[in-house]
């Protein structure tokens, strides 16, 4: 039933974009509305089996901020898919009952008129590692797409995400992680006492922790949510799970001044049994610009369309 | 005269200088083994679930109780049970454990364990997670969710979809861990002295919690085996899983299954892969080596793996003993002898190590 509610939505028109036809969904992460646009390449046909790829946004970005990557995908015949996270761009949020409903466990579903609230602009890494793999889940149903050959690519934060996704999705097979952010390849991975601070945080959430009511308060929970959570995010840790089967690349700016490509984007390599390579763009910063979005595309595109 | 007292004297410094043992007595376990082969062939006594008679218990003298409220993944609420010692007063500062329930059940059927644990000097939390018994539901929107990044927070009347019996045991660690915060916070509390229990599905959640939070001092897993693998690579996933997921992302919903023993709802297809993931087994590990842990299992469990808690206290470096209750069925230790046996040793278990 809430499908067809959406389905006009979800059909919207396609239109030229470098190229490629590009048509809107909405694809449902964890109960939330979530937007993504989807690049088709020229000679796409519903009834082949095209190999196709999630593009994840980076840390505070949208969809549109990545379009450029999708829609050169695109031209190398890859379906291509960037998303909003949840809480972001065109996507839904997080959804709060104000209302006193009752409910009963023995009645699974309900349905109610009630007051609620939204609470958008969150920046929680494992709810996005779990949009980008609800992403895939949506373009794996794609008629067109072959569900055996889906990649996953990200920028910045969302770099670090494309290797978490590698290492615990198995249906991935193919992944590149652009000025990606992972450092922290000699951080024990035992657990120890958060900062006296930090726990104070965590008492505060859990006792007060109601949906904030104005986007100050907002603001400032979600600056501690966010703190508490990126505290806890090791992606490093993961890249030795990656199946030997997956081929990473690692795009990296050689004048990044945010990152330092040692730490992070080498250190991960090294961890991977697979085939993966660093591909640095001289002159480039961390966000990257003009020609340099053109070669980074081109080695990525080139890496999904030869691993894909 | 004075000849005997030389050895005596040894005797004792020997005793005092051996370090304690790490491991708790184990004798309530043999003195009851009779009662608990009766048990295990009372007819009366057989289960495939818990059954609501084996959730009653007698609150005992001077133990009282308060419902509480916190708060969960930027403001979901979730319900919890405060059970508090005869003689409670907020001037002392005393060991607090949080309690947790197996799959699809409620907190209303382990009250009687946190009762004990208050009986023993301890407060103790029984808690719902989210989307079981008193704690919120997931929420969903049944029209199109029109907020944008203009403002960070929305107000709005809205068709809603409540979601109830949503198992996801990521989800659970994180309601653990909340609860041990909002333990934390509570008057009377030694924030430094905190537990965990869990029991069946719970009792690997409990290992994977005391992975990841290094507050935890003190865990007992009940009739779990979370086992000892390392994660060496993506939990595969089966081809109706797949169109399972497929179908969750274009429609909002998947497939359900059957789900839980003592309460027999639907729960959602995924839940099982999502479940896999946790993966306790491999965080072993992570666990810092001063938790002191105890897996009090049944000898003739029909749904735990056997052997499954040994090879968990193998791999860990620090204590982790475990114990078994002979003859007892997955669903028999939450009545009779098994009961009052089980849940006096993770008081004892708690008592020790808070």
């Amino acid at each position: 039933m809430r499908a067809g509610l959406f389905l006009l939505l979800a059909a919207g028109a396609c239109f030229a974009q470098n190229g490629a036809n590009t048509k809107d969904v909405t694809f449902y992460s964890e109960d939330v509305q979530c937007h993504a646009r989807i690049f088709l390449p020229k000679d796409f046909s519903a009834t082949g089996k095209s190999p196709a790829v999630v593009l994840a946004p980076g840390w505070g970005e949208t969809a549109a901020s990545i379009e450029k990557y999708a829609a050169h995908f695109a031209t190398q015949g890859l379906v291509a898919m960037t998303i909003d996270y949840r809480g972001w761009g065109n996507s839904g949020g997080y959804i709060y009952l104000l209302d006193n409903l009752r409910y009963d466990d023995r009645l699974r579903f309900s349905q109610h008129t009630a007051k609620v609230r939204i609470r958008r602009k969150r920046l929680l890494p494992n709810d996005q590692v779990l949009d980008i793999r609800n992403a895939i889940s949506y373009l794996q149903g794609e008629p067109g797409v072959d569900r055996a050959r889906i990649g996953v690519w990200g920028a910045d934060m969302a770099g670090g995400h494309a290797i978490v996704v590698a290492a615990t999705d198995a249906r991935v097979k193919c992944a590149v992680a652009q000025t990606p952010v992972i450092s922290g390849a000699d951080a024990s991975k035992k657990t120890t006492r958060a900062p006296a601070a930090a726990e104070q945080q965590m008492i505060k959430l859990a006792r007060t922790g109601e949906a904030p009511a104005t986007p100050l308060a907002a603001a400032a929970m979600s600056a501690e949510e966010t703190k508490l959570a990126l505290a806890e995010y090791h992606p490093l840790w993961h890249a030795d799970q990656i199946p030997q089967s997956t081929a990473v690349l690692f795009v990296v700016a050689a004048n990044d001044p945010k990152v330092d490509n040692e730490k992070n984007a080498v250190a991960a390599s090294k961890k991977l049994r697979g085939e993966t390579s660093v591909h640095s763009i001289p002159g480039a910063t961390h966000v990257l610009s003009g020609k340099s979005i053109e070669t980074a595309a081109g080695a990525a595109a080139d890496w999904f369309v030869k691993h894909l | 005269m004075l000849p005997r007292t030389g050895p005596l004297l040894a005797l004792v410094t020997l005793a005092t200088l051996a370090p304690a043992s790490a491991q708790i007595p184990t004798e309530l376990v043999e003195r009851h083994r009779a009662d608990l082969e009766k048990q295990s062939k009372d007819p009366d006594m057989k289960r495939a679930a818990t059954l609501p008679q084996d959730w009653a218990y007698a609150l005992p003298d001077g133990v009282t109780t308060r419902q509480v409220t916190f708060y969960v993944d930027g403001g979901a609420p979730l319900y919890g049970k405060l059970f508090l010692p005869r003689g409670f007063t907020t001037a002392k500062r005393l060991p607090a454990v949080v309690v947790g329930h197996g799959i699809n059940a409620i907190s209303i059927g382990i009250e009687k364990f946190a009762s004990r644990f208050a009986d023993r000097g301890m407060i103790a939390m029984a808690i719902d997670y989210r989307s079981y018994g008193f704690s919120g539901s997931e929420v969903s929107l049944l029209e199109p969710d029109t907020t944008t990044d203009a403002r960070a927070v929305w107000d709005k009347t809205a068709r809603v979809q409540l979601k109830r019996t949503d198992l996801n045991n990521f989800h659970e660690i994180e309601d653990y861990r909340a609860a041990i915060s909002f333990l934390q916070g509570e008057p009377g509390v030694d924030p430094e002295r905190i537990g965990i229990w869990g029991t069946s599905n719970a009792g690997s959640v409990v290992i994977a919690v005391a992975a990841q939070d290094a507050r935890v001092k003190a865990v007992v897993s009940q009739v779990a085996g979370p086992g000892a693998r390392p994660a060496t690579g993506p939990v595969p996933i089966a081809g109706p899983m797949i169109d399972d997921a497929i179908k969750r992302a274009r429609t909002g919903q998947g497939a359900e299954v059957d789900g839980g023993f003592s309460f027999r709802t639907k729960i959602d297809m995924i839940s099982g892969q999502r479940n896999r993931e946790v993966r306790a087994g491999s965080m072993i590990d992570r666990i810092p080596e001063n938790t002191k842990i105890v897996s009090i299992i049944a000898e003739k469990d029909e749904l735990i793996p056997a052997g499954g808690a040994a090879e968990s206290a193998k791999a860990f470096k620090g204590t982790w003993q475990v114990i078994t209750l002979p003859y007892m069925t997955h669903f028999q230790v939450y009545s009779g002898v098994a009961f009052e046996v089980g849940s006096t040793l993770a008081a004892d278990w708690f008592v020790k190590y808070l």
